[in-house]
């Protein structure tokens, strides 16, 4: 992780290492049920019934921090699995499968009581059903209904008309499977679901979402950027996780307010700011250090990832008198949104002119086969819209294939040929 | 490409709704014929040749006379490919193309997905029938039914003369069987009573059996390098060879509904449940000498089995290969050695068995 200039920042680090502390002992020591989940499941509806959550994304990104990533996925090669295979939604299934291969963070992941994922890719169905049967616990699937309308501009439709951002047998059908989960929930729990608590946990997503807004705003309109793009992702990572809840909303408004004194006050990530980059696609997690390795040199500074413009695009829903369909609405087409035309090319041109930015890096996944979709019509929707693109090669989570020398060396050059001309 | 044509790109939409509606089903299948307009526009390593060459039709206009293009939602990769063709259109990449419909049937274990499935095969019915100015009756359907159950009895009679030992070739009778999905019934039971009498009347073949799992395959070029070495496949796991046929629909008050019910169990592809592929996979395994695993590069889902079924053929003690090359490619010599040393053993094997 590359230097931290927020205390934000070290407080929600802090946060969640006491929050997966609390949870092993809860577990352990409580005997209490947790779940683990694919990250575009509504955390919310486990809370509710105070059930927690681990995200399968957020303990990848952990274990690739922590260095342990190639050791996990030495053993899955090792037992035949092979390198094209998604290893981004599967190193958590490794870490776990291949236990003995590697040294899994904080004590590694306990027995949860139950799996959830969205079967939206191909293959999260068969790693969720391999590590149900490795911990023995049962697999809730949330099927993932396809979309045959898309209209435009769905970050704005998304707030008011959601209704009319999902096709309505879509909507049905992903309502009718979360009232399934909430019944299994409630079945695990012994607690029974509370409707209104859902509206009031919602209409505080919504609160917390605003608040990225305002920051978003804050990064878009500063002179230059007041907070890097990891610090960024740090932040909103441990408020997405557990949001809606008081902390989470707590700690928004401490990131925002921080952010804004940053910028009242002329304080830049990177003062002297010469080129602001977008990152698209899914976080660099075992070399997080080259999302600050341009500043000294370029005074470039990634100043944009979907991981906190999300937030608000994605999940802000007003018009709660149904809180089951509108978190249903939400659900539906997370993928849609990143990853697939026209919806991911269209919100990242918009998302770029909204922050200025000179140049992006597209991720183009090693074996991540349902992100990988859909990037070239993002690449091209950029540069049409006069924005240099630099595809990077590069798997999230698998530090073994990455030529960290050469893809500075290739984002130097891109800087210096395409972007500060 | 007649106007009357509604294009697939797997045999998971029911060819009993498209005939029911007046039309003809067409799949586009993987092929060695290069795909110069597609690669530009689709990343690597996700689409199977199948939707290349579905795309390059489209990009090149061989589809713009087409009644529908039907993608069903076989796979992701088919998925993207309709949420492709479409953003297509939209930008107009390519203006000479026939319009495109997401078929959504989805196959998990939910309660709520055969509501959900029966919909959208009346969405498709619907589609079809406005399309060719015919909308049949349930007697119409039932008939369809009646007429595919009679060729899918003759597909299996066909499928049954590969084992226990075969007596045709795994590359001769692919397209006999495949041809089941997109001949007229009536035609295919004369076409394929005929070569079932021929075939009978030969001798068997010898050399050990193969099948093939992993990735289906929906050609026989894969066929014909494993036989190059002297074994026969004598099963696929997949629809278009041993799975062409699969189990009658059945016909009752609610034809709409057996359709739906018969396609989402038995639809072989990525997002078949596991349990049933392996249920599937077992009642096979008794009666093959080698089983050979192919998991082209944009397999995303079935290399994800390999660990489990490697020990499944070991404590059988069943030879084995695992071949990751796309199957429209030439295979290359490392994997001609490694045929060659799985039909060897298995081979030795055959002969300790049967002294």
């Amino acid at each position: 992780m590359a230097d931290r200039q927020l205390e934000a920042t070290r407080a929600a680090s802090a946060f969640q290492k006491q929050w997966f502390a609390d949870l092993r002992r809860r577990v352990f020591d409580d005997r209490q049920p947790y779940a683990l989940i694919q990250a575009d499941v509504p955390f919310e509806l486990f809370d509710l019934v105070d059930i927690p959550a681990v995200s399968n994304q957020w303990w990848a990104a952990i274990v690739a921090a922590k260095r342990q990533a190639p050791n996990f996925l030495d053993a899955m090669d090792a037992d035949g699995l092979h390198r094209d295979l998604c290893r981004y939604c599967s190193l958590g299934y490794a870490s776990t499968r291949y236990a003995a291969a590697g040294d899994a963070p904080w004590g590694g992941l306990p027995t949860p009581r139950l799996l959830c994922a969205r079967l939206t890719c191909d293959c999260i169905h068969r790693v969720f059903e391999l590590w149900a049967d490795r911990f023995g616990a049962e697999l809730f699937e949330i099927d993932h209904p396809g979309a045959g309308d898309l209209p435009p501009r769905w970050w704005d439709l998304g707030r008011y008309r959601w209704r009319e951002l999902v096709e309505p047998h879509r909507l049905a059908f992903v309502v009718s499977t979360l009232e399934r989960l909430v019944s299994r929930l409630e079945a695990i729990s012994g607690r029974a679901f509370d409707r209104d608590a859902l509206r009031q946990r919602l209409e505080l997503v919504n609160q917390q979402e605003e608040v990225f807004d305002a920051v978003r705003g804050l990064i878009a309109t500063a002179p230059e950027c007041p907070v890097r793009m990891t610090e960024q992702i740090t932040n909103v990572m441990a408020t997405q996780w557990v949001r809606g809840s008081q902390w989470a909303l707590a700690h928004a408004r401490a990131f925002h307010d921080e952010v804004k004194r940053r910028v009242d006050d002329g304080v830049a990530a990177c003062p002297g700011e010469r080129a602001r980059l977008m990152w698209i696609g899914a976080g660099l997690w075992h070399d997080t250090g080259f999302y600050t390795a341009f500043e000294p040199s370029h005074r470039a500074v990634f100043v944009w990832s979907m991981y906190l413009a999300f937030g608000p695009d994605g999940y802000i829903r007003y018009g709660l008198d149904d809180p089951m369909a509108a978190l249903a609405s939400r659900t539906a087409s997370f993928n849609e949104y990143l990853h697939n035309p026209p919806w991911a090319a269209e919100w990242s041109v918009h998302q770029a002119r909204q922050h200025r930015i000179d140049g992006a890096l597209v991720l183009r996944p090693r074996s991540m086969k349902p992100a990988a979709t859909g990037r070239l019509f993002i690449e091209r929707a950029l540069e049409d819209a006069g924005i240099p693109v630099l595809p990077i090669e590069a798997d999230v989570v698998d530090a073994r294939g990455w030529d960290a020398d050469g893809a500075r060396a290739s984002v130097r050059s891109f800087l210096e040929t395409r972007v500060l001309r | 490409m007649r106007e009357s044509h509604v294009v697939t790109s797997w045999p998971s939409v029911p060819v009993e709704i498209v005939r029911a509606a007046g039309l003809y089903p067409l799949i586009i299948r993987g092929a060695a014929r290069p795909t110069p307009a597609a690669d530009v526009l689709l990343e690597p390593g996700i689409f199977p040749s199948r939707l290349r060459q579905l795309v390059e039709d489209a990009l090149t206009g061989r589809l713009a006379h087409a009644a529908r293009v039907v993608i069903p939602r076989t796979s992701d990769a088919d998925y993207k490919c309709f949420l492709y063709l479409r953003e297509f259109v939209r930008r107009g990449v390519t203006t000479a193309f026939a319009p495109v419909v997401l078929f959504d049937l989805l196959q998990s274990r939910g309660p709520d997905v055969p509501a959900y499935d029966l919909a959208r095969v009346h969405a498709l019915l619907g589609e079809l029938s406005s399309v060719s100015g015919r909308t049949p009756t349930a007697d119409d359907l039932r008939g369809e039914i009646s007429r595919a159950n009679t060729a899918r009895a003759v597909a299996r009679r066909l499928a049954e003369l590969r084992r226990p030992v075969p007596r045709v070739s795994g590359a001769e009778v692919l397209p006999l069987l495949a041809a089941f999905w997109e001949m007229e019934p009536d035609r295919y039971v004369e076409t394929a009573t005929e070569a079932a009498r021929r075939i009978t009347a030969r001798p068997r073949l010898a050399g050990p059996r193969v099948l093939l799992a992993g990735a289906p395959v929906d050609g026989h070029s894969l066929h014909e390098a494993i036989e190059s070495h002297g074994a026969v496949v004598v099963a696929e796991v997949g629809p278009w060879g041993s799975g062409a046929a699969g189990d009658d629909v059945r016909i009752d008050d609610d034809p709409v509904a057996a359709l739906a019910d018969k396609y989402r169990a038995d639809s072989i592809g990525a997002r078949t449940p596991v349990d049933s592929l392996r249920r599937l996979l077992q009642t096979m395994l008794d009666e093959v000498d080698a089983v050979v695993v192919s998991l082209p590069p944009d397999d995303a889902v079935f290399g994800w089995d390999c660990p489990a079924l490697r020990d499944v053929l070991q404590a059988r003690r069943l030879p084995h290969v695992c071949l990751r090359e796309d199957p429209y490619e030439t295979p290359t010599p490392a994997d001609h050695a490694a045929l060659d040393a799985m039909v060897t053993a298995a081979s030795r094997m055959q002969e300790a068995r049967h002294g």
